[in-house]
């Protein structure tokens, strides 16, 4: 899936707030044949991580079956590199993100037993595996057994970002016993904020973006109960400003991924109903394309598939009709 | 034919050309330098070339697109294996991270070069002064450009904890960027960090959320006469309020302590309009009358929130009124 922007330009919608449902499913369909664009082989590094939100979009659109599934899966499976994790394309270097990105594919479109059948072999401490072991083998050796973080790739970058994803991704194979989820929930925890919220590590600003995501980890683990729910839902409900749209930190503005990111902390917490949803739904309504289809981060600004997924996500949160329901982690 | 196609330094490499997964070889016009370079690095990489032209190769490919993680990657193991100046690449650094903002890449680039250097002066303290004042001043030339960039705030706590600089000059900083910008939440966020992780006074491992009582109480002091001042300036910036009440919790003391404060922006009068000037205020008032049982005062302030000073959040000022004992 392609990350290029555009054509398309977010807003002019008739005086009713509709979902253009069939022009987002052919904006979906047209990504990939756009490679005669710079843009698209710019955004390589995040081929598989663009499927994923495209693949998304189409699921809660109620139309999965718009993107070939056998093209799907064949395109994942041939993103897996040798040590058992997946590249951001074929022949990358694996990583952490695009590794969760490829199972979350397979995971909607049902492709696991080819994973098992196609998946490449691969041996971890002299034991050779395959299928989902090899790729949850390949996650739970990024884990940092001393502080419970995971690293995006062998050099050791470290965030709550890929916290998540690590642990996102072991869930979804069921191999979540592989790593030490007590002590991922131990630095989730030491990330929280005089203010309610969550940084990306000890001290760093909070960030709506980094709340989802330890948010989510926590919802994983089982571990909601260490939340100042209170505390972190006020400075979420804040972050709604007077246009409608949520922005992710304070004095920022309001953006279509983060309204998916606070909105979906929020229900994680059971908190959603404080903000005002009828806003928040017009506002993520006016930064779609009617015509063209996509969603931008806000209205005026061109629309892209990433904002799309988390368009799209965020009216089904808001049980917006005819979509199908999204589960917030 | 290619920039590295007619050049003899590159005459002994077969480029590897992009698969796109569906057999189909890209003839595409993925601009043919681009194409051609990333051609090049495969191979190199490939056969784990180590030399001085992959950093040539690389700092051309991140010229061109600097978000491509395994460039980046390959290039540190390159620096690294060839022993390569620290301080060169640092200032060619620089420029790639003023010239792509939103880039994360660069940071973690930055964090291995600062890692490597730091072991190779630790025992030098003018070594170390040096290089903490080459580093602000770099992140303040960043700031110049976005003073709210989230990558340069969570490397500068990194540079803060590697190179101990929890000091007067750190404070300082901070409060040039609130001059700036009495808004700026990412700065309150980082002088929060720096006052409260001090190692000199603080408990080692006292989270943010939590009463520590090794704090100071000149410091506390401090650091609330700071907030007020800057909730005079600008009443309803909500980072300040939010400051006050993280200060008062790591201090262990009560909200009242400021009630009289917050009521220089609420005026309530029996009879007539009320006058306020923050809805932070009010909000740290109904929190202090709520917790000194005034209820029906803290019931009146809530009611004023979400009737008429933030209806965009009237169901959470509701919620806040069932809750009330
Ligand atoms: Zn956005």
């Amino acid at each position: 899936m392609a990350l290029v922007s555009g054509p398309g330009r977010a807003g002019a919608l008739p005086d009713e707030l509709q979902l253009a449902v069939e022009a987002h499913v052919k904006y979906i369909q047209s990504l990939d044949t756009r490679r005669d664009e710079l843009e698209y082989w710019l955004t390589e590094h995040l081929r598989l991580n663009g499927l994923y939100w495209g693949v998304t979009a189409l699921h809660l659109l109620n139309r999965p079956d718009a993107l070939p599934r056998t093209e799907t899966i064949d395109f994942v499976l041939s993103c897996q590199a040798e040590n058992g994790g997946f590249g951001a394309a074929p022949g990358h270097d694996a990583h952490l993100l695009s590794t969760v990105s490829g199972i979350q594919i397979l995971a909607m479109v049902d492709g696991y037993e080819e994973l098992e059948k196609r998946g490449k072999v691969v041996a971890f401490e002299g034991k050779e595996y395959k299928g989902k072991e090899v790729v949850g083998r390949y996650l739970s050796g990024l884990q940092n057994k001393e502080t419970g973080t995971f690293a995006g790739d062998e050099w050791g970058e470290e965030d709550t970002r890929f916290l998540y994803a690590g642990l996102n991704g072991l869930n979804l194979l069921g191999l979540l016993d592989l790593v030490n989820v007590d002590l991922a929930v131990d630095y989730i925890v030491s990330c929280a904020n005089f203010d309610g919220g969550y940084g990306v590590s000890p001290g760093a600003e909070s960030h709506s973006g980094q709340i989802f995501t330890c948010l989510a980890a926590l919802s994983i683990a089982k571990r909601i109960d260490t939340v100042d729910k209170d505390k972190l839902g006020q400075w979420l409900s804040e972050r709604q400003v007077e246009q409608g749209g949520l922005n992710g930190r304070p004095e920022k503005l309001e953006d279509v991924c983060y309204s998916w990111w606070v909105a979906s902390s929020m229900t994680m917490i059971g908190r959603l109903h404080w903000i005002d949803g009828k806003k928040l739904t017009e506002f993520i309504l006016r930064c779609q394309d009617p015509v063209g289809g996509g969603f931008a981060d806000r209205p005026g600004d061109m629309v892209d598939v990433f904002h799309t997924c988390f368009g799209v996500a965020g009216l089904s949160l808001l049980e917006f009709e005819g979509l199908e329901e999204v589960d917030a982690v | 034919m290619g920039k590295y196609e007619g050049d003899p330094v590159w005459d002994d490499v077969v480029p590897i050309p992009q698969d796109d997964g569906e057999g189909a070889l890209a003839a595409i016009a993925y601009t043919d330098e681009y194409a051609e370079a990333m051609g090049y690095l495969r191979a190199v990489m490939a056969a784990k070339e180590y030399s001085p032209r992959v950093l040539d190769l690389t700092e051309h490919i991140i010229s061109m697109n600097a978000a491509h993680y395994t460039v980046w990657l390959y290039r540190a193991s390159t620096l690294l294996a060839l022993n390569s100046s620290i301080p060169v690449e640092l200032e060619w650094v620089n420029n790639v991270a003023l010239d792509n903002q939103k880039n994360y890449q660069i940071w973690h680039h930055r964090q291995i070069l600062i890692d490597h250097l730091y072991d190779s002066m630790s025992s030098d303290p003018a070594a170390l002064k040096s290089l903490a004042e080459s580093e602000v001043a770099f992140m303040t030339e960043m700031f110049n450009e976005d003073s709210k960039n989230y990558h340069v705030w969570s490397y500068r706590q990194w540079v803060v904890r590697k190179l101990d600089l929890f000091d007067k000059g750190e404070i300082e900083c901070i409060e040039t960027l609130l001059r700036q910008d009495v808004r700026n939440n990412s700065a309150w966020s980082h002088r929060f960090f720096v006052v409260f992780s001090n190692p000199k006074y603080c408990t080692p491992g006292s989270k943010a959320t939590e009463y520590d009582p090794k704090i100071p109480g000149e410091i506390l002091d401090r650091e609330i006469e700071f907030a007020k001042a800057a909730t005079f300036e600008a009443p309803q910036n909500q980072s300040p309020w939010n400051y006050l009440r993280g200060v008062l919790k790591k201090g262990g003391r009560k909200l009242s302590s400021l009630e009289c404060f917050a009521g220089e922006f609420v005026k309530i009068p029996e009879v007539g309009e009320e006058d306020i000037k923050s809805s932070h205020a009010l909000d740290f008032l109904a929190d202090v009358w709520a917790q000194k049982g005034e209820n029906e005062k803290a019931d009146k302030a809530l009611t004023l929130l979400g009737d008429k000073y933030d209806r965009i959040r009237k169901n959470y000022w509701d919620w806040r009124r069932t809750s009330l004992k």
